[in-house]
């Protein structure tokens, strides 16, 4: 049919070796096809869900998702008391350490049982049966779904949440007593949304914390809420995502309608049917409404993972504190479109094109947000981009068909990636909110930087690929082994290549900017962190307002006396754990049978492991050849980095680079300018609406309530033209009397003759009429209908 | 005396004990009676058996005017029970939220709200149809006394469009109701007004006439609902009304016609409401995105928040029309929401108005750093409305959703591929039910979620964050004291406001958290309306859809249905 049913149909006849990798690490018996063929190098592993068997778990693990919720409310509780101190912030690193912990503990119940799944109860949510069939009943528990995947996932959320906590209650400590009790209860509440979305085991639940997430995003990226700008991006944030979250409901509900479930563990089974019939290539056999299901999710997917062309939210959603941008617009929140593709991938798996359109979406963002970020000057947003970017190859690793590429990427970029908007974060709370790499030079060279220069470096290689040191340089090769391995996605393969020496140079642009070469700052305009007071977030006292935000003429000054303070431990240790474990991460992704493999595979996002083909590389396999090819890359991005940046920062070198600009066109200024997506948006679709509402206002105004009122002045021009009438001249009252009586005469004598013969039956009933007697008598015979309105005339005159 | 008749009369009584006593008393007596009221509900609520939740309970039953077979009968559901417990929460809450705002001819006021309360609960209880009637239309005085004698400047003029154009159209909504008693009359020879025969009468219509009579009820329903076109009243009554006025107004008066709709046009009419059914459905979208577009460009608060309702209400209405479980439990529920959560928005306008006395947003914003109470409320209700899934406006609008998306008859579904041919029969789908609506309906009033949240966030955006603005302060000196003018009232919100705030966030989360108990009760409820409807449309269309109208069976209907709202 297309060229994916014939790229299915040869993948899941070359799968002899994978398949007895499957038998080694997950129980055969819990594989959807039993029947995986171990026996000889050729047989076929049937396609299935990869659902195991359900084992229990003690309740106690449906605390996780609550414990932040009670820390959040305790942090209310502390708002309301008006505490003045970090309690908020030892509430809820306190919690999320707990959190964590009971997470290792599910991690190992879930461990131990292999390819199986557990259901938590906690309590009903939507519960409701008014009939005996499936359609007839909705169920969306508070419940939860535990499979490797969900630990995988909460292993991260809850262990980077418990640092990211610590991190900010150093970072935000300026704010203790104003915002800072608000800031820890949106961050309360984010763990618990994310936790819901991530451990929910039903689409709803899922649902509730994909718009959870929503709204603390929202809230935190408002944190700053004095800031248009920061109020902009989070309105932005909340309705980008939106935008998104029509797809997903409709998805969701369209599986309902599909499939009478929205429950995992009832959902799954019931797509074995179509697995089988995708993995013959008869999608022709597959409902539309099935495979319509999947690319529904995508566009929710696309708008919570800021993709194409729902990415331009999260650039802007830096206007948060940085712990919030590290943590929920880095690590977690924003792979919540990739968890969910990963969780639903069975689904995917049956629709022709769904997978396509995730890895080319994927891809082409890749490469779009690169571009940008290659010539954008805040550091914050640079970062940004490169998330966006990484997403987009996480989007790309599953939609090659890599099961474990995509989740694995999730991984390692969670660490790093924290690390380095950490590291950005700390230069900001040092330098005044300085983040323009212009502006700032060398701090690696001044005192008390050191932890966080290593940790930016750290963060670097791994996010630019450096080979085989780094933990982002194994997984984002499996991504690009995989799609090069894959005959019909070498374009993609292509597209990120090339991404991959954009990355290696604008990360490295930034760090031989800021962090080597001669010490050199200029501080930024938010001068909290010399006085220690701050940008004045609650406007209790009035006076912190205007040092906070206002003037910036005024800080000249002040900017002569300005030293730029170092981090304190809090921020150091968290940001020395990071870089530890992104080093330990590497033993986790490395290789054919590392830890995430079996993570993944054991679990529904395992279904299309198997799917993998070994396509040639000019040559060689895909996955060797890559290796070497994207470390040449990953160098050679560096290396164009260190001329332009670092050897280059001389004012010759510097004369040539300018050299070099023109002959680029207006591309450098075009990237700068975010390829004018956002404005294209704003003239497409924003203006167009608003004036569509401008439009509707009016004619509401005019056009509906206008015909109501129409109606309501008929009456009274009537009476106006009528009014006359009323002369009180007693001659015009005689004269219109006798020619009312005429014509009343005249009438009479008209009708009589014509009902002469009816008269008889009006007088008879005449004094029966009102009764309820008579109504019965009458009955329902048609011939009686005139003698009744007569009946009815004439009681009327009588009363 | 039962129960059912004190929670009725208490708050008459308490009207007419406020007319007696001095007017320092009032508002006290107000408050107390009305809380008086929700023990009663409470008492009542224990004792109503919910296992029979689709039963009629706490029947009582009086002659009213015998020659008519007029009968003062009263009883209540589940369904009645809900929104009783809106109606009654909602009194006490009323009546606190006054005693700033209303400081002259207290006596009035309060025994206006109290007598109104009456007719409101009158509505619910009824189950004869003059009574029905009587306290449909009763509602309307208090409310107009209320609006013109206590509302903004333009008050006058308010408050009579709101009273001759829900006037007009329940005028309409009796001439249906009275054809069917008689056809009932006719059939029986009995006069009789009570719920049920009128029901079976006018399921005994052929399809001819019961579109006329569906017609003639939503005329009356419609407006009050109000669907759209005929909205406009809303807006007006909304920004002229006194904040509890409001309050009442889209808690409970709007629900009148939903409830109207739920109890009349569903199962009087079954065949016209599954014929038409698209029809109202798409008014009901229209209104949705359209009010939704309108409300972005208000430069009122509250009158965003008016034209919100208009939206809001546009799901209840399509989860009505999906005639299945779902959808129908969703409608019911979102009653109960809308009124918590817009009830809610309207006594936050009332009381920075109280404090500023504006509401332009030009004038006004940026009150987050002067009222962080005030600003947690409003973005929670705010919330709330946008519905955001943990708080109760999400269950209930995802349940209407749902509805019409399965609500597909098997054309629908055709048209979306599944062909009989190739998956059986569509209506064998696992989670498809019987109804008129399906995927496409769902997917254009999906939509309504991104124009809620626009409208709602560009309100709190301006209102609630960025730099504080009020009349008589410069943008830009944030941190001094508020407004001189409070009067009685503290920069941030006081401990009566609060007080009267915290039960509808409450229960807010509760229905968001734990709607299961809720939706648990109104299963029977809505089961038996909706086997109703499904046996009728059932036997009808087995009949080849006989008698006459629409009957061909293809969408011609629709179109007709357009032009009869009108």
């Amino acid at each position: 049919m297309s060229e994916l049913a014939a790229h299915f149909g040869m993948v899941y006849e070359s799968l002899g070796s994978l398949s007895a990798m499957a038998a080694s690490v997950a129980d055969p018996a819990h594989l959807g096809g039993g029947d995986a063929g171990h026996a000889a190098g050729h047989a076929v592993v049937r396609l299935g869900t990869r659902m195991g068997a359900k084992f229990d778990v003690p309740g106690l693990f449906a605390l996780i998702p609550f414990i932040p919720l009670l820390a959040c409310v305790l942090c209310g509780v502390c708002a309301a008391l008006k505490v003045r101190s970090k309690l908020p912030a030892a509430i809820t690193v306190g919690s999320l350490l707990v959190c964590f912990g009971l997470t290792v503990g599910l991690y190992a119940v879930v461990h131990a049982n292999p390819g199986d799944y557990a259901v938590i109860h906690a309590f009903d949510w939507i519960n409701f049966q008014w009939g005996p069939s499936s359609a007839q009943s909705l169920t969306a528990n508070f419940s939860f779904y535990a499979d490797s995947l969900t630990t995988l996932w909460m292993l991260f959320v809850t262990g980077l949440a418990t640092l990211i906590a610590l991190y900010a209650s150093e970072y935000m400590s300026h704010d203790v007593g104003a915002g800072y009790c608000r800031f820890f209860a949106a961050f309360g509440l984010f763990v618990f949304s994310m936790a819901c979305l991530v451990m929910g085991d039903n689409l709803v639940l899922l649902f509730l914390g994909w718009e959870g997430v929503g709204l603390c995003s929202y809230l935190l990226i408002g944190y700053f809420y004095k800031r248009p700008s920061a109020v902009a991006a989070a309105k932005k944030a909340f309705i980008v995502n939106r935008i998104g979250d029509i797809g997903l409901s409709l998805g969701v509900m369209l599986a309902f309608v599909q499939f009478g479930t929205l429950e995992y563990m009832y959902l799954f089974p019931k797509l074995e049917p179509y697995l089988a019939l995708a993995q013959a290539g008869r999608w022709t056999e597959i409902p539309l409404t099935v495979q319509l299901i999947p690319i529904l999710l995508t566009i929710g997917a696309f708008g919570k993972s800021a993709q194409l062309p729902l990415y331009v939210w999260l650039p802007d959603a830096m206007e948060g504190p940085t712990p919030v941008s590290a943590l929920i617009h880095a690590a977690t929140m924003v792979t919540a479109g990739v968890y969910l593709i990963a969780r639903m991938y069975p689904v995917f798996l049956v629709s022709e094109h769904a997978l396509m359109i995730v890895a080319w979406g994927g891809a082409l963002t890749a490469l779009l947000a690169a571009t940008i970020g290659m010539a954008q000057f805040d550091i914050k947003r640079i970062m940004a981009y490169s998330t966006v970017s990484q997403l987009g190859y996480m989007f790309c690793g599953l939609g090659v068909m890599s099961g474990v590429g995509g989740p694995a990427h999730v991984f390692t970029h969670a660490f790093f990636k924290a690390m380095l908007f950490l590291a950005c974060g700390a230069v900001m709370h040092g330098f005044a909110g300085q983040l323009d790499l212009r502006r700032l030079s060398g701090v690696g060279r001044m005192k008390g930087w050191r932890i966080v220069t290593i940790a930016m470096f750290v963060g670097c290689i791994n996010l630019a690929g450096v080979p085989f040191i780094t933990a982002g340089f194994y997984s984002k090769d499996t991504i690009l082994g995989d799609a090069f391995a894959n005959t019909h996605t070498q374009w993609i393969g292509w597209i990120l290549l090339f991404t991959a020496g954009l990355t290696a140079y604008y990360t490295f642009r930034v760090f031989f900017r800021v962090f080597v070469g001669p010490a050199y700052y200029e501080p930024g305009d938010e001068l909290h962190g010399a006085d220690g007071h701050g940008t004045d977030t609650h406007g209790s006292d009035g006076h912190a307002g205007d040092a906070g935000h206002g003037g910036h003429a005024g800080h000249a000054a002040s900017a002569a006396h300005f030293h730029p303070h170092p981090p304190g431990w809090a921020i150091n240790s968290v940001l020395i754990v990071l870089a530890v474990l992104s080093f330990v991460a590497i033993i986790l992704v490395a290789g054919e049978q590392s830890w995430i493999h079996g993570m993944v595979f054991n679990s529904t996002a395992g279904a299309g492991i198997g799917a993998e083909h070994h396509a040639l590389f000019f040559g060689f396999d895909a996955h060797s050849a890559m290796k070497v090819i994207s470390g040449v890359v990953a160098i050679t991005g560096i290396a164009i980095a260190y001329f332009l940046h670092m050897a280059g920062r001389t004012t010759a070198a510097t004369a040539r680079a300018d050299k070099l600009l023109p002959w680029l066109g207006p591309i450098p200024a075009w990237a700068q300018n975010k390829w004018y997506v956002d404005e294209f948006y704003h003239f497409l679709l924003v203006r167009p609406l608003w004036l569509l509402s401008v439009v509707f206002s009016v004619i509401d105004k005019v056009l509906v309530d206008g015909l109501v009122n129409a109606f309501g002045w008929a009456p009274r021009a009537l009476a106006k033209s009528t009014r006359p009438l009323q002369s009180g001249i007693l001659h015009d009252y005689a004269l219109r009397m006798a020619a009312g009586v005429a014509i009343f005469v005249v009438i009479i004598a008209i009708l009589g003759g014509r009902e002469g013969g009816a008269k008889a039956g009006t007088g008879g009933t005449d004094d029966q009429v009102g009764t309820v007697g008579t109504v019965g008598t009458v009955g329902t015979a048609k011939p009686v209908e005139s003698q009744r309105a007569t009946a009815d005339l004439s009681e009327g005159a009588s009363r | 005396m039962s129960l059912l008749l004190v929670l009725l009369l208490a708050p008459l009584v308490g009207a007419a004990l406020v007319g007696v006593l001095p007017e320092r008393l009032a508002r006290r007596v107000g408050t107390l009676v009305s809380l008086g009221c929700v023990g009663v509900f409470l008492v009542m609520a224990g004792q109503f058996d919910w296992s029979r939740s689709g039963d009629d309970q706490f029947v009582t039953s009086g002659v009213w005017f015998e020659p008519l077979g007029l009968r003062f009968s009263m009883a209540a559901d589940s369904v009645s029970m809900l929104l009783i417990g809106l109606t009654v929460l909602l009194g006490p809450i009323c009546a606190l939220a006054s005693y700033t705002a209303v400081t002259e001819r207290q006596k009035t006021y309060y025994a206006w709200l109290l007598a109104l309360q009456t007719a409101m609960t009158g509505v619910f209880l009824a189950r004869d149809l003059v009574l029905f009637y009587v306290f449909f239309e009763f509602t309307l005085v208090p409310m107009f006394i209320l609006i013109s004698l206590y509302g903004g400047s333009n008050r006058k003029h308010a408050a009579i469009k709101f009273f001759l154009y829900t006037f007009t159209g329940s005028v309409l909504t009796l001439a249906g109701l009275a054809y069917v008693a008689l056809q009932s009359a006719r059939a029986t020879g009995v006069w009789a007004f009570d719920f049920e025969s009128i029901e079976t009468a006018a399921r005994g219509m052929s399809f001819a006439e019961q579109k006329w009579v569906f017609f003639a009820l939503m005329a009356g329903f419609a407006v009050k609902v109000p669907i759209f076109p005929v909205h406009t009243w809303l807006p007006l009554a909304h920004t002229e009304a006194p904040t509890a006025g409001s309050v009442v107004l889209a808690g409970v008066l709007l629900k009148l016609g939903t409830y109207g709709i739920f109890r009349f046009a569903l199962q009087m009419t079954p065949l016209a409401a599954y014929e038409y059914a698209p029809a109202v459905a798409v008014l009901g979208i229209i209104g949705i995105v359209y009010a939704g577009l309108i409300c972005w460009v208000q430069s009122d608060i509250k009158k965003l928040v008016a034209y919100s309702s208009v939206s809001h209400l546009g799901f209840c209405v399509i989860g009505l029309f999906a005639l299945n479980g779902i959808g129908l439990s969703g409608s019911v529920l979102y009653m109960i929401n809308h009124g918590l959560s817009t009830g809610a928005l309207f006594l936050l306008i009332g009381m920075v108005y109280e404090r500023y006395h504006t509401r332009e947003f030009k004038k006004l914003g940026g009150l987050a750093s002067q009222m962080p109470v005030w600003s947690t409320f409003m973005v929670f209700f705010a919330m709330a409305s946008v519905g955001l899934p943990g708080l109760n406006g999400f269950v209930s609008e995802f349940m209407c959703l749902l509805g019409t998306f399965q609500a597909g008859g098997s054309a629908t579904w055709t048209e979306f591929g599944m062909t009989p041919g190739r998956f059986g029969d569509a209506s064998l789908l696992p989670g498809g039910t019987f109804g008129n609506l399906g995927p496409w309906f769902a997917a254009v009033a999906a939509t309504g979620m991104v124009v809620t949240a626009i409208y709602i966030l560009y309100m709190v955006g301006k209102i609630v964050w960025g730099e504080f603005r009020a009349p008589g302060h410069e943008p830009g000196h944030g941190g001094h004291a508020g407004h001189a003018d409070h009067g009685a009232l503290p920069r941030d919100l006081s401990r009566r406001e609060i007080g009267i705030l915290i039960p509808l966030a409450v229960a807010c989360l509760w229905l968001g958290l734990y709607p299961s108990p809720v939706l648990r009760v109104l299963e029977q409820p809505v089961a038996n309306v909706v086997q109703q409807v499904q046996q009728d449309v059932k036997s009808w269309g087995q009949g080849g859809r006989s008698e006459v109208g629409a009957g061909d069976g293809d969408r011609v209907g629709t179109v007709a249905g357009v032009e009869g709202e009108r």
